[in-house]
């Protein structure tokens, strides 16, 4: 029961999770490897996730956190002089716009992971702020913040593929 | 939320929509099958053998008994074949012929001589170097997502996770005279980077002069 439980529950979330990820960390390799490594822990610890309020939150939350402890590891160890969680484009992501990535990068960890959730998890405001534990209206501040940074590429994005009327 | 702010939340998942994991079921099952076995064995092994840095007869990544091990991933054994056990890396011939290497990131940057090192003991040439980065006369200098044309031939990676990487290593595709390079970001390259750890890897040759330098390459336009 419990392989086929987490069977359907992989095969239903995996892809959802890897977007909410990717749009976490704006690299696909990078998002792919902390989802298979979410879910293999989710594996390890089914009968606690089975029970978990919001499973898939689990996930991503998992995932990202294990990005954060390698950071921090890595911050620790190099003692890095700024210490800021700065990411550096790192590849042509085939089939992504790069530069939507690029942009998902600049943004600010907490704006990126309300967008993880809020968004691609679809999880409301309060449920969002639950998972990250922060303040319902931090989520709604951050989510404002990010729709203004991204709004310039997305719309300017559409505008490219819509021809212009009478053309 | 207004009606502009949800249209560009509507563009932004679609822009992420065709994405789907492809690692399967069976892989994800396999690797906490291992996990938790290994875990078992860690803990009757007690920590005076990690202490030592002595091999705790753990089944590798990627082996889990209660799954049958596909041919690629058999292990060898006999003559000529090697499996290395160290607290920081393994290093492991395959009946296919490949090595399987996994390391700890850490113990990269802290002992990339000793993986080096058995490397070179299981036939597979290479060259690793840390905040410095080679490459051979005739070397067009292209990267690609940090690696040299014909690096794929010889060198895959499997999975990273957290703190360990696993790398298969094919030394029947490496070409006559030429050896694999890897360099790593140095402590003041990760910091330009802004802690991004990276290396690039190329092909070299063994009997040419290389030229090195510190400057972080960068990927082809």
């Amino acid at each position: 029961m419990k392989e086929l439980e987490f069977a359907e529950f992989y095969r239903s979330s995996r892809d959802v999770c890897l977007r909410a990820v990717l749009a976490g960390v704006g690299e696909r390799q990078l998002a792919e490897d902390l989802v298979a490594e979410a879910f293999t822990r989710a594996w390890v610890a089914w009968p606690k996730v089975a029970r978990h309020p919001a499973p898939r939150a689990w996930v991503v939350r998992t995932a990202l956190n294990t990005r954060i402890s390698w950071w921090r590891r890595r911050r620790r160890e190099v003692a890095l002089a700024d210490g800021h969680d700065v990411v550096v484009p790192p590849v042509t992501e085939p089939g992504l716009d790069p530069a939507l990535l690029a942009l998902l990068r600049r943004l600010p960890r907490r704006q990126r992971e309300v967008i993880a959730f809020r968004v691609f998890l679809d999880l409301d405001t309060e449920a969002t702020a639950k998972a990250l534990g922060i303040a319902p209206g931090t989520v709604t501040a951050h989510l404002a913040r990010a729709v203004a940074t991204l709004r310039g590429h997305l719309v300017t994005a559409d505008a490219k593929d819509t021809p212009e009327a009478g053309k | 939320m207004n009606e502009h702010d949800t249209d560009v939340l509507d563009a932004l998942r679609a822009s992420l929509a065709d994405v789907t994991l492809d690692t399967p079921l069976e892989t994800i099952v396999a690797d906490g099958r291992a996990r938790r076995r290994g875990r078992r064995i860690a803990l009757t092994a007690g920590a005076t053998a990690v202490a030592a840095g002595l091999a705790l007869g753990v089944p590798s990544y990627g082996h889990p008994s209660t799954a049958p091990p596909t041919s690629s991933d058999a292990l060898a054994t006999g003559a000529g074949t090697v499996h290395i056990r160290t607290a920081a890396y393994s290093v492991d011939s395959l009946k296919s012929g490949a090595l399987r290497v996994s390391w700890d990131k850490q113990a990269y940057f802290d002992d990339h001589a000793g993986l080096e090192k058995a490397l070179h003991e299981a036939g597979f040439p290479v060259q690793m170097k840390v905040g410095e980065f080679c490459k051979g006369p005739n070397d067009d200098g292209k990267l690609e997502h940090g690696v040299g044309t014909g690096v794929d031939q010889v060198m895959k990676g499997r999975r990273v996770a957290d703190d360990k990487v696993t790398f298969d290593f094919f030394p029947d595709a490496m070409p006559a005279h030429t050896e694999l390079f890897i360099g790593y970001l140095d402590s003041a390259q990760l910091a330009i980077t802004g802690g991004r750890p990276g290396s690039v890897e190329r092909l070299v040759p063994t009997d040419q002069p290389l030229t090195c330098t510190t400057e972080l390459p960068s990927d082809s336009p």
